[in-house]
This record gives C-alpha cells, structure tokens and sequence, in this order.
C-alpha cells in the first residue's frame, strides 16, 4: 500500500477519494488534511443552510463512518504548514505525514475587496459553515445586511439572510446581476423576483468605504456618499485559488497551481485539484468540472489513463422560487444569432444563442423546463437548423404528443371489470395491493386475475403502477401502436369492460394521442368492435385495409384478383363454364390455388362490380380470398368415393364452410377434413383440423403452414358431426372474441394455453353460449359483399372521380 | 420491506385526515384516515356539508382556511361523536382551481398536555402577514408569540412561502439555527415546518404552516414535489430516448428513517397518475391514504395535497405519519 | 385562372380518396375527417402502389402496398423512408371540389 496525503477535504476531493476507493481499494493508505474542522460537506448547500430550508447534517457527504470504513486518517481543524518535496513529506501542525503521492485540493479563498474598513468586526465572507454560522447568528428580524456582489453567490446569501429575517441590501458593480450567466433581460427578472422577496438591489455601484463604530460594522458607504446601515456585512464578490500550499511546497503555480490533463503538477508525485488549480490558463469555479477533475485524478492515482477536458457547465441559482438556468456563451458576436421568447404576463424570457447552426448559449428565466434539453443540444454539438423554427418551444414541439398513459387506467370506476376470465374488478385488485401484494404474481395468486387466459396482465400491471407509483417497475410491453401505452390485450379488454362501442368512444376513453389513429391500429379497434358488438358497431369501410375495402386482393400492379366461393372444393360444370367465360371477358390469368378453388387475375378495379355481377349469375359468391375471415375449406373426398372414406368429409367440409363463411376474425382462418387418418386434405395444420374415424371426429386446433409450420394439437374427440360442427364453431367464436388482431390460432393459442382454451369449451353451456353469439353476429355479417356491390352506385363510387385526360389535351 | 408499519408509541399530533368533495351542489365524504377511530369513522362518511354549513362548509363557502378549536357550542356537526373519539380542534383547508372548489382537507386534532405542535393559518393584510388563526395544542407560549409577530414578504417561513409562491420546508426551528420565532419555538420543542401557500379566489393571501416536534410529529416524513410546466415541462408520449417531461419532480424532503430526500443531480420523479403523488397531481384532489402497505416506506398513513396555481397543480405536498 | 371542377365533397368518403384520370397519370383526391381535400399523384415513391387505396388518419395515409406513411398537405414520406409525391392545390367551394389546372398541366412539361 502507498501512502496517499490528501490536503483538502472539499467536494473535489471527497469525490476524487470515493472514485479511487471504488477501483483500486487496497492501493492507497490516506491521510486527510483539512483546515476547517470537519470532514467533506456539500459546500454549495451552504445557502439552503443559511436560509434554514436544510440542515447542516444533511448536506454532510462522507461522515464518520465513510473514513473508517475506508480506513482513512483524518487530520481535521489542522493546517498543513510545509511540504518537503526532497523528503517526500507533509508538515501539519500537529505532526508529519510522509507520502508517496500528494493531492493538493485546497479550494479557493473568498476575495476581500480591501476597502477602508474591511476588517471590522461583523465582516465576513460567504465561503464555509463558519461563515454561514456567523451569518446566521447576526440574522434577526429587524436586522440588516448588506452584501456586496450581485453574482450567484452574493444573491443566495441575500435570499438566505432574507428568510431569517433580515432587511437585506444587494449592491452590485455591474449593470445587470449575474452578469456573467446572464444577460441584461434576464438580470432585469432577477432583480424584479429579489425585489418582490423584499431584497433590495443597487447596480452600478461602486463601494467606496465601510464604515463602523467601536471596532463592528454600521454601514457600507458608496462612491457617490450613499450610505448603507448594515448589522452585518456580507463580501461576495469573488473566489481565487487557494495555492500558496503550491508556492511553499514549490511546484509551478500562476493563478492558480499549474496541472497539466492528468492533474499531475510540476512534480510528478504530487497532483492538484479543484478550486484551487490552473488548467490551459483557466480556473474552475462551479462543480461539474471539479467532478470531471476528481475523476481524473483519481484514475492517475491508480495508474489508468485518463484526460481532464473542460466542458460547457451550466448554471442553476438557489434561491427558492427563482427558477433560473444558464449555460455557455451568450456575449454578442459576430456571427452569432438569437432566438428569444418572452411571455411578460408570466415572467418569462428564454434566449438561446446560435453560431453555424449549433447553440452555443442558453438562457432561462421563470420557465426552465427545457434547460437540460437545450444543454443537451449544445453539448453534443447538435446541427439544430432542422428545428430553427420551433427550437426555443423546447422538445415537446418537435413532435410527439402530450401523454397521459396511465389517466385511463386510473379512470376506470372501481367496477371495471379486469380479469373476464375470473370476473375480478378494479377494487378487487386495488384492494389486494394495500394488503400487500406488490408484484404480478402476487395479485394472480390473491385474486386470480391474470391466472387463467393472461391476457389482462397488461392492465394489472398498470394498476400496480398507477396504485404503486414509482416503486413499481414494469416490464417493457409492446403498445398497439404509437397513439397508446395500452397493448392489444389492454384494449380487447377495456373495449369489454368499458363497453366501448365506437371507435371515437374507445379513443377517447383509453387517451389515444392521436385523432384518428392510425393504420395499425385503426384496423384492429374497427375489428375489436364488430366482434365484441355485433349489433351496435358496423364496420367502418374506412379502416380496412385496401383489400377487405375492395373486396378484391390488390396485386403489385394495382390490379385485381377475384376468387368465387368453391364449396369444401366441390364444383360444378355450369359453375365452370362461368368462370371460363369471364375469364375470356375480362382477359383473366386462371391459377388454381392450394385452397381447393380458382383464381382469376388482372381484373381492374372499375371492372370489379361487372365480373361479379357476372359470378353473381352463375350463382357463385365471393371467396373472400382476401379477408381475415374463413378462407377455405380443403377436404378429400372421404366415404362418398374413398374406399378408405369413414366418414363424410366432403359433406362435412361443405357444412362447416357454409356455416363460418363471412365472419370476421382476427386472423385469416383455413379449414380442413380429412376423411381418414391419411389426412389427404392436410388438416393436420390447418388453424381447425378434423380427421374423420371410424368412431366419429377427431377435432384439432392451432395448426400452421406458412412461415411457421405446426401440427394441430387435439381439442376434443367427439362421436356425431353435429358435436364436430358445435365444437368447430364455439372455438372459432372464442377466438373471435378474445385474440388479438392479426394473432392467427395457433400464435393466440400459444399465448393462452390449450388447456384453457378446453376448460372454456368443455363446458357445454359456454359451448352453446358462444355458438349462439356467433350466429348472432352472423345474421349481420354472412352476406355475399359482391352481391352488395354490384349496384350502379358502387360502379360509381369505384370509377375515377373526374377524367382530365381528354381535357388536357386541349 | 414493505409492511412493517411503524411503532407508534409517539402520540400524533394529527389525529383524523379527511377529504371532502363536492358533488351536487354539497360536500360529500371522499376519504380519509381515521386512526383507528371506527365510532369517528362511520359517523363521518355519512355525512355531507351544504356550503356554510358545518366546518367544510365554512371553509368552502368563505372560501379560506378555518380553524376552529374547541367544538362543544360550535358550528361543528359532529360534536359527540368529537368528543367520544377525543378529538377537539380542527383545520379545514380548502383546495381552490381558481375559482373552482375541488376539495376540502380536514385535520382533527385531540387536546391534551402532550402534544406538541402546530397548525397555523396567516393571512396578509396591508402588505403583512398576520395570524389568522392557529392551533397549538400544548405550546401556549407559542400562540401568544405568534399572535403578536408579523412578516413582511420574504421573511419567515410564511413570509417566505408568500414572497416564493412556493411551499417551503424549514429545518431546525430550534436550537441551533435561530428560525424567527425559534426562541419560542425552541421552548415548545418544535424542530421543522412546512409552509404551504393556500390559494383562494379572490386572491388573496393565505399561507398555513404545520409546525412539527419532536415528540408529537405531524408528520415523519415530507415530501415537496415540483409540478409546474415551467420546471417540468410538458408530457410526452412515445418511444425513443430523450426526456419524457411532465409529472413531477421532487424537490425537497425529509424522512426520518431514509434522512434527506433530496437529490440535486437526479431528482426523484413521478409521472401523472403514477402513485398517490401522481393522482393528487393528475385528478388535482388530495390523497389520503392508510394502510402500511400501500404507504410508501412503511409509514401508516400520508397525505398528498395539491396546490393549484395559474390554471395547473403546481406542487404537490406530502407528509407521511 | 380556372379551377376545374372535378365532383361533389360527398362523393368522396370521409377519410377515404376518389381517382381523377389526367393524361399524365391519375391523381388521388383525399378527404380528410375534417372534410379538408388534399390532391397528389396516385403512386406511391416506393413502388408505385395507388395511395387512394389506403388508410387515410389524420392528415395522413398509408400506401397499401407497403406501409410507407404520406402527409398529405406536403407529400412527403414520413419516418424513417425518404421520399415524395407531387401534390396539387385542391379547395372546396359550396360542396364542390376544385384543382388547379396549372399545377396539373405541368406536370405533363416535367
């Protein structure tokens, strides 16, 4: 272990001491030094101190326990008075300490501006918990202080002493306070909010002399004979670097002790750091760069590269009430441009200062909401010409909307229900989180919601959240889209609980950010709707998708394709004939698809009524090859031909396409029935499956063959193709009512689990149940869209509003 | 961990919160920490106030804050029910937006040599703040004093709340620092204060103080949140990085178990809605809450009250007992 | 200077467009929630997909063929892709419909 003298224990090096703790713990045996009789404090809280709005204890940043733990000797209230460079050791007034490495991190020294009379008693300067004590013991109501220097300091002692009571006078050299952060606008609010405080401020005033009576201050007095009644004088006017330590242990010092990017002065065993040092020519006065410092050091301590590079700080004042922030240049120049703000009812005045399109100045007074963005910005160097316009509104302009993402959920009444499947509602939940339950898990197993289908757990958290506050830590979800927070589950569920029964009702009540949504999510609300309200919501054409609209699929050349219903895959040769012929008219492509049914391609869209007026005809009805609804379904031939036919797959497939035909879903749906177990109709991963046998119907579900291929998983087996047509329809019905939009079967499957999805159908009163709701929406739903679109209004709203072709060419 | 609820061997000084709302044309029971008082309790939430009547009513129809010690020949409706749960003196606090009435708090105290403490009311007449009212429990000493001080803007923990606009959490009104009544204070064994600015329409001046001590704390734990658009910004929805804005930041705050609450360089946050801090901001009505394990920090009960000014909940105070 | 008048405000969908036909091409004519028109050419900057045939939100669409997101007042392409379509002065008087011709007709020069 090497020795490690410290001399100073302020803010620089008590963050300096817990960076090297942290990285190289045993390398160092530390000797703290400092003048003032106690450890490292806060010193910029000093002024919440004065003014009694914090206590000392509290801004103490390394009690005593931190040096022991650390192992720390603290040589407190001593001065160090020599340091032998030859013998490497440090002279304190109570003894020696020899070193291997010497921290010099002796802050500054307030400037007494050496005016007739500047060492009365009741003088003081405005640097350590001393002074704040002495300041505080002279407050008293009736009292008054003058302080000289209208800097940050200066004002905070003022304000300070203000609150304790005292008559308090500010005189200041410059025009403006706070000529250094801020500009004259600026300075002009700060003086007006000191003023209503009760603070009075003389600018432009120069002291001449202090006067007193019997050795104690009475009154400052100025150069044009003004004279100030005082009980106690505050000087506030400056800082300089502490580094005489420097000249006596003698390393370079100019201003201040001279230290080049690593800290290390003159001599290399020996760094300086903070207030009292002199980097490139500069001296530091606020805390960030002493943090960076600190930083630094310490990584040169412990033999790690690292670089000091001053930065831009920013400027905050301590005067409770006054809400002011500044950052970088903002002197007039050549080349520099400003943008300002004002909003005199309110007191406000924001400037920002420009130069090749970058801030390089920021000003804040009364609204300083957006001063971290704006230092931000500068900061990094950001290009803003792309904002120019709207850059001073700060970054709620630059697009995204106010937000409120958990108002709805904390709306909701205490009856809402949240968890459908166990019937639990807000109350139940809010209840059991002030019993304690904290987490997800915790409310599942209290009141058993989210226990089952899952997919209320999205809102339970923001319950937790909303309950909770910040303590709660939710995991990250995936919104439907960027006009909410809310899931896809969130709002299927709230749609229920809420009944929400339009699409404006739903944005309103959940907060969407947006008027109209948007293109995903306005398609899934218009789905949620129809499905949870068959009879009070109708579609809304205006939030489907081109090809749900148009009934058609668009190909990639804006035409059309059109594809009649073929029964379970069964035909008929007039049904033939009628497609062939309007094949020929229309010049079609003809594709038989996997679907079992034909395809005819290129149709335009203004020709759409026409062909299937034509379809219409022959008897045919669109095959909705486009919907998410029920596309096909394949069967075999099954015992009507097979010889391995056991069952009547076939009549069975042409019955169940019948019955599902025109409902919509989540997702498209695919159908198959296989005759026998050799499954010629590939049901097995089909979204419903069913294998015929010898004993009756094997009914799978939750197959897939596209980019995902998966094998159904068996629902139920049952004996009667009544029973397989009951089940087949009541999954469907379920599906509808609880997946989320564009979730096919098989993903929502998955989600929920098979066995809940058997615990709800095995029921037969909730089988029934659903079957009656289905067939309920589809008195509404099951109707040839073709046939509804072949009338001359249609013909007319899908042709060209207006030809210009012929016009033009005049 | 959560759910373990603080010794209270020390006596409050508070003993019944309650908010009242309004709600057609009358003041009805919204909630309220009773401290055990069951009897207190069922007597109250049944109740409702027409304006002017009884001491919410009062409140609200004058349209300042009220206090009233001693209940018995009083305009106070449930006096028996006072007496058996041995409360005697209450503060009603109402809270304007603007010209609206959102909420009256009630604080009911119960007299007795012990206790210590303070709730104050001041008002400002010809540029001064003076003492409306106040309540003061055992510290007799420090009513006179009060009675007799005034502050000018910018003085005092009250003149300081008035001149700032802002409540203000004072530290060691005792021994020590020398706060501006704190001879008197140091006496009576007060130790902090909380200065609250009570808006009114009309607009004049109304400042409360609640003024703890040690053995009888009105509260264990403070909290002051920040809410202004000026200091907070407004919300922003959506992904991507960057500061969000909105909701509040904490500003200042003691507790007695977790020490200062305040932190200068990552100040706490809480969005709308989000805890009782967020849903007295968001629904801009008080919140009290009991039950040690929806009250953060193992405290028993807290209270959340907002604090409207220029059309927005500018901040919001919290104490926890 | 003669605006055309190319049909009635209803007869086009609230958030939905109608098609007009021009020598060059066919340009898509927007009616807003707010019954506000916006006209642009029919052909999406990406692959050429008919932005009439998309969803209209806000003051928005979304081409049908591949989500690129349209603002109709600029026709510019909206987050992450870059691209534009040509847009055409459009306003309503009494219920009917007018373009600017000009814009229209040079369209044809460039």
């Amino acid at each position: 272990m090497q020795k490690l003298v410290v001399i100073g224990a302020g803010m620089a090096s008590g963050r300096m001491l817990e960076h090297l703790f942290e990285t190289v713990p045993d390398s160092y045996e530390v000797t703290l030094f400092n003048a003032e009789p106690r450890g490292n404090y806060n010193r910029i809280m000093l002024s919440p101190v004065l003014s009694g709005e914090k206590s000392y204890a509290e801004i103490v940043t390394h009690d005593e326990a931190w040096y022991e733990s650390h192992g720390v000797h603290c040589r407190f209230g001593e001065r160090v008075t020599g340091i032998d460079r030859d013998a490497r050791v440090v002279r304190g007034e109570n003894g020696d300490v020899p070193y291997d490495k010497l921290v010099i991190a002796t802050g500054s020294t307030p400037f007494i501006v050496p005016l007739p009379g500047h060492d009365l008693d009741g003088v003081v300067a405005y640097r350590d918990l001393e002074d704040t004590n002495r300041m505080i013991e002279a407050a008293g109501p009736g009292r008054r202080a003058v302080v000289i220097g209208g800097g940050l300091l200066g004002l905070e002692a003022a304000a300070g002493l203000r609150l304790r009571g005292m008559e308090v006078t500010v005189v200041h050299l410059m025009g403006h306070l706070m000529e250094r952060q801020l500009d004259e606008a600026a300075g002009y609010l700060l003086r007006r909010a000191l003023g209503d405080r009760g603070i009075d401020v003389i600018c432009s005033a120069n002291s001449k002399e202090i006067l007193g009576r019997d050795g104690k201050v009475r009154a400052l007095m100025l150069d044009d004979g003004t004279e100030l009644p005082c009980d106690i004088l505050v000087m506030a006017v400056g800082i300089r670097p502490a580094s005489a330590l420097g000249k006596v242990a003698g390393v370079e010092t100019g201003r201040g002790i001279v230290v080049d990017a690593q800290m290390r002065t003159s001599d290399p065993d020996i760094l300086g750091l903070g207030e009292c040092v002199e980097f490139d020519g500069q001296l530091f006065g606020l805390v960030a760069p002493l943090y960076d410092q600190a930083k630094v050091a310490a990584a040169t301590l412990a033999g790690a590269p690292a670089a000091f590079r001053p930065r831009e700080v920013s400027t905050k004042l301590k005067v409770t009430g006054c809400d002011l922030f500044s950052a970088g240049d903002f002197a007039e120049g050549e080349g520099r441009e400003d943008i300002v703000f004002r909003d005199p009812g309110r007191g406000i005045y924001k400037r920002l200062v420009l130069r090749d399109d970058r801030i390089i100045g920021a000003v804040m007074y009364g609204d300083t909401a957006d001063g971290n963005w704006f230092y931000g910005l500068m900061k990094d160097g950001t290009d803003v010409s792309d904002m120019r316009e709207t850059l001073i509104f700060g970054p709620s302009f630059q697009g995204g909307a106010p937000a409120d993402p958990m108002a709805a959920v904390a709306a909701l009444p205490d009856d809402a229900e949240i968890c459908g499947c166990n019937g639990v509602c807000k109350k139940d939940i809010v209840t059991a989180i002030g019993g304690g339950a904290s987490t997800l898990d915790a409310i599942k197993a209290t009141t058993k919601a989210s226990a089952s289908c899952g997919s209320c757990s999205g809102l339970v958290e923001q319950l937790l959240a909303v309950t909770l506050g910040d303590g709660f830590v939710r995991d990250t979800v995936k919104p439907v889209c960027a006009c909410t927070d809310l899931t896809h589950e969130d709002v299927r569920r709230l749609i229920k609980s809420q009944e929400l029964k339009s699409m404006p009702a739903v944005m309103q009540e959940l907060g969407w950010r947006t008027s109209c949504g948007c293109h995903v999510c306005r398609p899934a609300l218009n789905y949620y709707l129809l499905a949870d309200w068959p009879l009070d919501y109708r579609d809304d054409p205006q939030s489907r998708l081109v090809n749900e609209r148009n009934h058609a699929n668009i190909q990639k050349d804006g035409t059309f394709s059109v594809m009649p219903r073929m029964w379970g895959g069964m035909t008929t040769p007039e049904e033939l004939i009628a497609i062939a012929e309007a094949a020929k008219k229309f010049g079609a492509a003809v594709k038989v698809t996997g679907g079992q049914r034909i395809d005819l391609l290129g149709i335009r869209k203004e020709d759409l009524p026409e062909i299937w007026a034509d379809l219409n005809d022959a008897g045919m009805v669109s095959g909705q090859a486009y919907t998410k609804g029920l596309r096909t379904v394949k069967t075999c031939v099954g015992s009507d031909w097979c010889r391995f036919g056991t069952q009547d797959s076939t009549g069975l497939g042409i019955k169940l396409e019948k019955r599902l035909w025109g409902a919509w879903t989540p997702h498209k749906v695919k159908l198959g029935v296989s005759g026998c177990p050799r499954n010629c109709a590939e049901a097995t991963c089909k979204d419903v499956g069913v294998i015929c046998v010898d004993s009756g119907y094997q009914v799978g579900v939750a197959g897939a063959a596209g980019m995902d291929v998966k094998e159904t998983e068996r629902l139920v087996d049952v004996a009667t193709e009544e029973e397989a047509i009951e089940w087949t329809v009541a999954f469907v019905q379920l599906y509808r009512e609880n997946a989320r939009y564009l979730d096919r079967p098989y993903k929502w499957v998955a989600k929920v689990g098979l066995d809940w999805v058997k615990e709800v159908l095995v029921d037969p009163t909730a089988r029934a149940d659903l079957v009656a709701r289905f067939d309920l929406s589809q008195t509404v739903y099951q109707k040839d869209p073709w046939a509804e679109r072949t009338d001359a209004a249609t013909r007319r709203a899908w042709a060209p509003l207006a030809d210009l072709s012929q016009e033009a060419a005049e | 961990m959560m759910g373990d609820v603080i010794e209270t061997t020390q006596r409050a000084f508070v003993g019944v919160t309650e908010v009242w709302v309004p709600k057609d044309g009358r003041l009805i029971h919204a909630t309220g920490d009773y401290g055990g008082r069951s009897a207190f309790e069922v007597a109250s939430v049944v109740e409702s106030f027409g304006p002017g009547e009884g001491l919410p009513g009062k409140a609200w129809a004058e349209a300042r804050p009220v206090v009233l010690k001693g209940f018995d020949g009083s305009y106070f409706k449930r006096i028996e029910a006072a007496r058996e749960a041995g409360l005697t003196s209450a503060v009603a606090l109402p809270v304007f937006d603007g010209d609206e009435l959102t909420a009256v708090l009630v604080v009911l105290c119960g007299d007795d040599d012990t206790t210590t403490g303070a709730i104050e009311v001041w008002k400002e007449r010809d540029g001064l703040l003076l003492l409306e009212d106040g309540y003061y429990g055992a510290a007799k000493h420090f009513e006179w004093v009060s009675q007799h001080t005034h502050f000018p803007r910018g003085q005092g923990l009250p003149g300081g709340v008035w001149a700032a606009q802002t409540p203000i959490l004072m530290r060691d009104l005792g021994s020590g620092y020398r706060f501006i009544r704190a001879e008197s204070a140091g006496r009576a064994g007060l130790t902090t204060g909380l200065g609250l600015p009570v808006p009114v329409p009309g607009g004049e001046t109304y400042v409360a103080t609640l003024l703890s001590a040690r053995g009888t704390p009105i509260a264990r734990r403070f909290e002051i949140w920040d809410a202004r658009e000026a200091r907070v910004g407004k919300a922003r929805g959506g992904k991507g990085g960057g500061c969000k804005g909105g909701g509040a930041v904490l500003i200042d705050g003691i507790c007695e178990r977790e020490g200062p609450l305040w932190n200068e360089d990552t100040p706490r946050r809480a969005a709308v809605w989000e805890g009782p801090v967020g849903q007295a901001l968001g629904s801009g009505l008080p919140q009290v809450l009991s039950g040690a394990a929806s009250v953060a920090a193992g405290y028993a009960s807290m209270v959340a009250l907002p604090i409207h000014r220029g059309g927005e909940v500018a901040h919001v105070v919290a104490w926890y007992v | 200077m003669n605006w055309i008048d190319i049909g009635a405000l209803d007869d086009i969908p609230r958030r939905g467009a109608r098609v007009v036909r021009t020598a060059e091409g066919c340009v898509a004519v927007f009616r807003t929630e707010a019954d506000e028109v916006f006209a642009l050419d029919d052909r999406c900057a990406h692959k050429g997909g008919q932005l009439s045939e998309g969803l209209v939100h806000g003051t928005r669409v979304t081409c049908p063929l591949h989500n690129w997101v349209y603002d109709l007042e600029t026709g510019k392409v909206q987050g992450a892709d870059r691209g534009e379509v040509a847009t055409y002065s459009a306003r309503i008087e009494e219920g009917r419909i007018l373009l600017d011709p000009e814009r229209l007709a040079r369209r044809g020069a460039a």
